[in-house]
């Protein structure tokens, strides 16, 4: 389907990230976002204020970040697609309601504008240390989808991106954006609305009498239905049946939530995306996500200089994870370099697939800050001299913590 | 490829100054430009930069390793960001706010009173668009047509007209010093 | 809940709305089999999340009827619903003043009347109508679930009110009371016996104490704009004919049955 023209602000800007993501809201179709703001998402919010009531999209800014997520449920279960806007603490508050979200297999999108933290933080500045709560932050089994932009222009064709995965997979899709990219300001390019392809609902139309809000269709998802056209919808948070009706008995247990990540683990090929450059004859392989993966370029390139041979993978969406590609390229490789803005999330599960074959380099940092490309670089040259196999993570010394800290804190005997 | 950074304190426009070269860069000279700010409680009173990365080509790594452009609108700003000159830079300063110390390398120093210059023409407000005529002048990363078309959407529409004057005035003035310094490299 | 599921089915009745236009989000679980017969749509939602919830509900569809029936209101959901009543969101709230969690073992919540708790609670509980008459509720009543007639009188009246209402419904949980013999007749017998209906009262009169009858009868009954309504005002006016106002106009429906 065709986005509708209402929602298109078709047209070149210069935009920061946060508006962009906005400007690709609206233009997704998306009518209704409840928020609460926070610094350095609060620019988003604010495209969202300003354009919204223009094309037809109503948001509200309510007492909390409990409530914006709340809201923005109940809205998406009256018919319109929605999205929430956060930030550090406000993520953490999230959180319940994602796994509500995941349980009601709701379509919405969740914009966060990663900070540094944990609690307050550096509220103005970077981090990218949020990724393993996207993945694991509510209680209980559940799957949903990461994308993580690295420019502008991504926030806007990603934000389009999440929300037709929402719709298609009935579930929450986390834009795992940083302060980085979104106080970024480039040329965006919004294209004609006929340009841009958006997923309808995929909205039940027989008889109301044989709805069942959660039987599964061909691909796991089921079809969704909205309050007020005579369902009589029963819908709860706790663990239900195909009904809707709530469940008890383990083997029920097992089989009505295995659905909720089988529906997203056995539909791995078609979500994940991914940006490969130069891995087939590559000693070292990059990876990396979001806007280290933009930082990542300069040390790959200061390291092929010095003849090094270095490929890179970009993890477009972080969740679901790549498991099969990972395992494919350990068998080539001899170590992946992981720069990330926290001290090891994603890269654990980069070693996981790596299953010892190849070593695996964290280059940390502690955020408000990107790295410095020559430590990628020399992390880089570091894992290509290296010969023998390390058990375990291989930590960088970068030249920020050498630099503070004289490499590391050690405890006193 | 430019590394430009702008530096200043809270309330200069130095934030501004990057979007509108910015927008001149990527939108109507055809180039690929990426502003980053520095953001939060620097911005209200105190240091404030913001970077602009300018290319012919997708801009990959988005932020300065060496500036070759320092635009000085604050001692503090100039101090802060001058190390990070590249030695065949450009350093571009109000003449009135910033007392540059020995020029390293071949860094080529070019000044300009334009807060001074903006109070004349009845705002100090514009001395961002003062520096911004100059910096278009001297360092032609952004073409002066490009400028004169991104400025006008990137002003309260009643500020408009004061903004081209203040361009002008900065321009001019920067036509002036180039030739200047191009006569004393001759001679 | 039986009770409350009874005076919303008659309520609805006859406020004579569709059935279908009825959500109903709560914090409470409701059996299946009675939403059904109600005919509304039922959400379960995370405890205290009803009133969020049910924002989104309204201003994703401002067609629908939004009744958040709410258990934990005014301790996980007590922020929702001081908004909720400032922004005079429309949403008929039904409070369901259980007195005791018996499901968490007896702990008392913020509301625990002294006697219902195993060694007695120290806390002063709220006085729900005046709180949400105080943030702008534009209706606030009071009854307990043995008022059969009068709660469904009530829940008609509020239902075609514009913006946030709240009646406040006495009601020990069965499910939680059911295992101790008798109790829950008791206790609603009791709470019956004593109330006394004090309509128009003073909402700040009418706090829960245990020496004096409980003030049952309906409190609040004023007119202000809603969420939608401001909402609409402003943005046309700051944008003209750019903005296309967000649900239908206000249209007058058949009034439900008067109270006292």
């Amino acid at each position: 389907m065709k986005a509708d023209p209402r929602g298109v602000l078709t047209g070149v800007y210069y935009i920061d990230g946060d508006v962009a993501a906005g400007y690709g809201a609206l233009a997704a179709g998306c009518k209704f976002v409840a928020g609460y703001p926070i610094t350095p998402s609060t620019e988003a919010f604010e495209a969202i204020c300003h354009r919204g009531p223009q094309v037809g999209a109503v948001f509200i800014q309510m007492e909390d970040e409990l409530g914006s997520i709340s809201a923005i449920i109940g809205a998406t279960w009256s018919g319109v697609k929605t999205m929430t806007i956060t930030s550090g603490p406000g993520y953490s508050l999230m959180q319940e309601c994602i796994g509500f979200g995941a349980m009601l297999e709701t379509p919405f999108v969740l914009l966060n504008i990663q900070r540094g933290g944990p609690s307050t933080g550096v509220p103005t500045k970077t981090g990218q240390a949020d990724m393993m709560q996207s993945r694991w932050g509510s209680h209980g089994d559940y799957e949903l989808i990461a994308i993580a932009p690295e420019s502008p222009q991504e926030m806007f064709d990603y934000t389009i991106k999440a929300f037709n995965l929402a719709e298609k997979y009935r579930c929450p899709i986390m834009i795992m954006s940083d302060e980085c990219v979104g106080h970024m300001t480039e040329k965006v390019v919004i294209p004609e609305a006929d340009k841009i392809e958006v997923e309808p609902r995929r909205l039940y139309t027989g008889p109301a009498e044989d709805y069942l809000p959660f039987k599964p269709e061909p691909d796991l998802v089921p079809k969704m239905a909205k309050a007020g056209d005579g369902l009589k919808l029963y819908i709860t948070g706790q663990t239900h049946d195909e009904r809707g009706y709530p469940v008890k008995d383990a083997e029920y247990k097992s089989k009505y939530g295995r659905r909720l990540v089988d529906k997203i683990r056995l539909n791995k090929d078609k979500i994940i995306e991914l940006k490969e450059e130069g891995t087939d004859n590559a000693d070292v392989i990059v990876v990396s996500y979001g806007i280290s993966s933009r930082v990542a370029i300069k040390g790959v390139e200061l390291a092929r200089e010095k003849g090094i041979k270095v490929g890179t993978l970009r993890l477009v969406t972080v969740w679901p994870f790549p498991d099969e590609k990972m395992s494919e390229l350990a068998k080539k490789a001899k170590a992946f370099v992981v720069p990330e803005i926290n001290y090891g999330q994603v890269v654990y599960d980069v070693a996981r697939c790596a299953h010892g074959r190849a070593n695996v380099v964290l280059v940390p940092h502690g955020g408000a800050g990107v790295h410095n490309p020559n430590d990628i670089a020399d992390a880089i040259e570091m894992a290509a001299k290296e010969d023998k196999k390390i058990e375990g993570l291989i930590e960088f010394k970068t030249r920020l913590e050498k630099s503070v800290f004289e490499g590391g804190f050690k405890l006193k005997e | 490829m430019a590394e430009i950074r702008f530096a200043g304190y809270g309330g200069q426009g130095i934030i501004r100054s990057g979007i509108i070269a910015g927008r001149a860069a990527s939108i109507y000279d055809n180039k690929h430009a990426t502003m980053s700010q520095s953001f939060g409680p620097e911005a209200r009173g105190g240091a404030c930069s913001s970077q602009l990365v300018v290319s012919e080509s997708k801009v990959l790594y988005p932020y300065i390793t060496n500036s070759d452009i320092l635009v000085a609108m604050s001692q503090a700003g100039y101090d802060k960001f001058e190390p990070e000159m590249s030695e065949q830079g450009m350093l571009l300063y109000d003449e009135d706010l910033v007392k540059p110390k020995q020029l390293r390398g071949n860094i080529t120093a070019y000044a300009i009173p334009a807060t001074r210059f903006a109070e004349e023409l009845g705002n100090k407000i514009v001395a961002n668009v003062v520096m911004l005529g100059f910096f278009t002048a001297i360092t032609e990363v952004v073409s002066h047509d490009a400028m004169k078309k991104a400025l006008p959407e990137s002003v309260p529409e009643k500020a408009v007209e004061l903004n081209l004057k203040a361009f002008d005035r900065g321009y001019n003035f920067g036509l002036e010093a180039a030739k200047k310094q191009g006569d004393s490299k001759k001679n | 809940m039986n009770s409350i599921i009874d005076a919303l089915d008659k309520g609805i009745e006859m406020a004579g709305i569709a059935r279908k236009r009825i959500s109903v989000p709560s914090d409470i679980p409701f059996d299946p089999d009675a939403v059904k017969t109600l005919g509304v749509d039922y959400f379960q939602i995370p405890r205290g999340r009803a009133i969020a919830f049910g924002t989104g509900l309204k201003l994703g569809n401002p067609d629908l009827k939004v009744i958040p029936v709410a258990g934990d209101l005014m301790t996980l959901g007590g922020n929702h619903f001081v908004h909720g009543s400032r922004r005079n969101m429309e949403l008929l709230v039904i409070c369901v003043n259980n007195f005791v969690y018996k499901n968490i073992g007896g702990k008392p919540a913020p509301f625990t009347q002294a006697v219902f708790s195993p060694y007695s609670t120290f806390e002063e509980p709220f006085n729900f109508p005046h709180l949400g008459n105080s943030c702008g509720a534009v209706y606030t009543a009071r009854w307990t679930a043995l008022h059969a007639e009068e709660l469904a009188a009530s829940i008609a009246e509020a239902l075609n009110k514009r913006g946030l209402s709240m009646i406040e419904v006495l009601a020990p949980g069965p499910n939680y009371y059911r295992s101790i013999d008798g109790i829950e007749s008791e206790l609603l017998q009791f709470y019956f016996n004593n109330s006394v209906v004090k309509n128009n009262e003073d909402p700040r009169n009418v706090a829960i104490t245990p020496d004096e009858k409980i003030a049952v009868g309906k409190f609040t009954d004023k007119e202000r704009p809603t969420f939608i309504d401001s909402y609409n005002v402003q943005h046309s006016k700051m944008l003209g004919d750019k903005f296309t106002p967000h649900g239908s106009p206000p249209k007058v429906e058949k009034l439900g049955g008067k109270n006292g």
